[in-house]
């Protein structure tokens, strides 16, 4: 397999675009801050998008979830104006019929929901404001993005939980062999809500603290906001001046629990020899892993001991969660790009906020950032449901 | 480059069985009789010859309305399951007996297009309230993909599981993207298909009243097994052949504007479920392969505003 990257951006708390997103893993500045979310008082560090709050103009579209989608398709793209402008100009090339859309999200626009509960009619029914059906259910992100890219080829919304996003590559490389689109615009968009914040909270994984990833202190995660794109195309049909390709994936269940990881790591495993196998490539091949690293206390003893199994200390790690938060449905594609571009910039992020390495866990992680020529990475998003994806991405010529 | 005809113009799977779930109907062959029950001059004569009229008076959201209860899920478990969970897992479950394989040996891909709307009702109103307590198990239990977790959990299933949804298009969006995996991958894929009647704050906006599921185990094209091959062809739809969903005005309702296969059968019940459940729009493809007489003819189902699907049954 082998699937063209061809443009790509993210808007984090990290960065409202990909060039902000840099310079803020350049400089290790962390976007977290004190929980500052309307209506919780959850005591927490959250990764907020403060650009969000200034759209107010998106009509019958109106949601937190949408404009962040907004933000990330109209901001500077890597390779390009921005993601809207570039699928203008393939809506030219190919039509706007043959690109298809796959949009990852955990709440899609439940935000909006929130709101609307908190302004019911006497009759305990939505305000006119609030009769959105095309905003109040779970495809809402990826109606959202077809409608104001134009793109009018098969659209879908995967909602697996915090894999979501990783799993639209998956997708979009499957529909891409099959023929049926020329190009698929993926994405990721997870807002901050009280859903989130509150129901985290009610299983006491939060962090009061800005979190600590992999660290033998770290007691909780930080929730975040992001949405990230990327445009992705069949090898042979890519601008010749790219390199950047998707080359496996592996998706796996644990069959264990809704909300606990599986306690040896075995979807886990399934899912990174998947990938691997699917790339073609040995453990030791791979030049970094973004983990997924919550920085809650199973999920890093369990994914840490499970790379340390497979990977020894052979591979430059780190979890970027300290730099953005746990973004959920957007945590995928916001960690794969970060994966993938650090082997066009050759900057590899360290671990944020780590000090002290659990001592269950022996794997090649460090805070500082390393300059890294890199030619094959891994990132990994593992979800409630037992939800786990894996993807392999490579440098080469075309 | 855009029409590149070096990829094949259509797709083709096996379906081998299906599992199907309504409160008036507890399986697939309690369906195939209510779509293949003569058209009646009225709904009335047809509901007394379907339905057991006594329990419907007592219960008129029909004799299962209490939804089911998939064995599949370990008897602790199920309690406390939502009720979009069991009928996902209770139509899997049949699909998957039927065909004699273990879900084991299943990849999966489940599809609702409204999602857990009384689980939404309750975090949304705990959350409107002072006291913004949620329960931590429904907290978990109101992520998408919880019924391909307890189904994967309950079965013991390792493999892929996706949870999707498509809005008005799910099913033909799940139906294109499991032909394609299936094909890809070369692997047996089920399908569920499953929508549960909206909260009440919701019915203003989002119709369902009924609960419905639904789910086939596919097969790829050149697989041994025995079953109703299944071809899809895509095509664009022409530009004045549907309105501008896409304009702010129709965004703030359900899509109207499309002109979805008739379905044959005048069971005023199921034609409700067809209409206004998103994922009762899989009957267009059950009563082909539950009425031989409707097999071999083809039906077209939108996939987006721009893009329609031709699917084709044969044996």
């Amino acid at each position: 397999m082998k699937i063209s990257i061809t443009d790509y951006n993210s808007c984090s708390a990290a960065g409202a675009d990909i060039h902000r997103l840099r310079a803020s893993l350049s400089s290790q500045v962390s976007g977290l801050r004190s929980n500052d979310l309307s209506g919780s008082d959850v005591p927490t560090w959250i990764g907020r998008v403060t650009d969000i709050d200034n759209v107010h103009d998106l009509g019958v579209w109106q949601s937190r979830n949408n404009v962040l989608a907004l933000i990330g398709l109209a901001s500077p793209s890597a390779m390009g104006d921005s993601i809207q402008h570039s699928i203008q100009h393939l809506i030219k090339q190919l039509g706007r019929e043959r690109i298809g859309v796959v949009i990852g999200s955990s709440t899609s626009s439940i935000d909006r929901t929130e709101m609307a509960y908190t302004d019911l009619s006497d009759t305990k029914s939505f305000k006119p404001a609030y009769q959105q059906p095309r905003v109040h259910n779970p495809h809402a992100p990826g109606l959202f993005v077809a409608h104001h890219t134009g793109i009018r080829g098969p659209a879908m919304t995967v909602n697996t939980a915090c894999s979501s996003s990783a799993k639209v590559f998956a997708t979009a490389a499957r529909w891409l062999d099959a023929g049926i689109v020329d190009a698929v615009l993926v994405g990721g968009v997870d807002t901050l809500c009280l859903s989130v914040v509150h129901g985290f909270d009610s299983l006491q994984l939060v962090s009061a603290s800005p979190c600590k990833p992999f660290d033998a202190t770290r007691d909780g995660i930080n929730l975040g906001e992001a949405s990230g794109f990327a445009i992705l195309q069949r090898a042979e049909d890519a601008p010749a001046s790219q390199h950047t390709y998707l080359t496996g994936y592996g998706e796996s269940s644990d069959a264990y629990h809704m909300s606990h990881p599986h306690p040896e790591g075995e979807g886990a495993r399934l899912s990174i020899a998947g990938a691997l196998a699917m790339a073609k490539l040995a453990p030791q091949d791979l030049d970094y892993i973004n983990l997924h690293g919550t920085a809650s206390r199973a999920n890093d003893s369990i994914e840490g001991k499970l790379i340390t199994s497979m990977f020894g200390d052979a591979v430059p790690c780190s979890s970027t969660k300290g730099w953005m938060g746990h973004t959920l449905g957007a945590a995928g594609i916001t960690e794969a790009i970060i994966a993938f571009d650090a082997m066009s910039t050759g900057l590899v992020p360290g671990s944020l906020n780590l000090q002290c390495l659990d001592d269950d866990v022996s794997i090649d992680i460090q805070a500082e950032n390393r300059i890294l020529s890199c030619q094959h990475v891994m990132t990994n998003s593992f979800g409630f449901g037992g939800n786990n994806c894996s993807l392999v991405f490579s440098r080469g010529s075309n | 480059m855009s029409h590149d005809s070096t990829y094949k113009k259509s797709h083709t799977c096996k379906v081998a069985s299906i599992g199907a779930w309504g409160s008036y109907f507890p399986d697939t062959a309690a369906l195939a009789d209510m779509l293949n029950a003569p058209i009646c001059s009225s709904d009335e004569q047809l509901k007394e010859k379907t339905l057991d009229e006594k329990l419907t008076e007592e219960n008129p959201a029909g004799k299962y309305s209490a939804g089911p209860k998939p064995e599949a899920i370990p008897a602790n478990e199920r309690r406390r399951a939502p009720l979009i969970v069991r009928l996902a897992v209770e139509a899997s479950w049949q699909a998957t007996q039927k065909v004699g394989i273990s879900p084991q040996d299943l990849k999966c891909v489940f599809v609702s297009g409204l999602g857990d709307t009384s689980l939404t009702d309750y975090m949304c109103s705990v959350l409107a309230s002072d006291m913004k307590k949620l329960s931590p198990t429904k907290f978990h239990n109101s992520v998408h993909n919880a019924p391909a977790g307890y189904w994967t959990i309950s079965t013991e299933v390792m493999g892929a599981a996706n949870s999707v949804a498509g809005f008005e298009h799910s099913v033909a969006v799940t139906l294109m993207d499991a032909i394609i995996q299936c094909n890809y991958e070369k692997a047996p894929i089920l399908i569920a298909f499953y929508d549960a009647p909206v909260a009440e704050p919701f019915k203003a906006l989002l119709k369902n009243e009924h609960a419905f599921a639904a789910a086939i185990v596919i097969y790829p094209e050149d697989s041994d097994k025995e079953g109703t091959r299944l071809t899809m062809e895509l095509s664009s739809v022409q530009q004045d052949a549907f309105q501008e969903s896409a304009s702010q005005e129709s965004a703030s309702q359900q899509n109207t504007s499309i002109n979805w296969p008739v379905l044959a059968t005048n069971n005023s019940y199921l034609q409700d479920i067809y209409t206004n459940n998103p994922a009762g729009k899989v009957l267009c493809l059950l009563e082909r392969l539950l009425s031989p007489a409707m097999l071999s003819s083809p039906f077209t189902l939108p996939v987006s505003d721009g893009v329609s699907i031709r699917f084709t049954c044969s044996q």
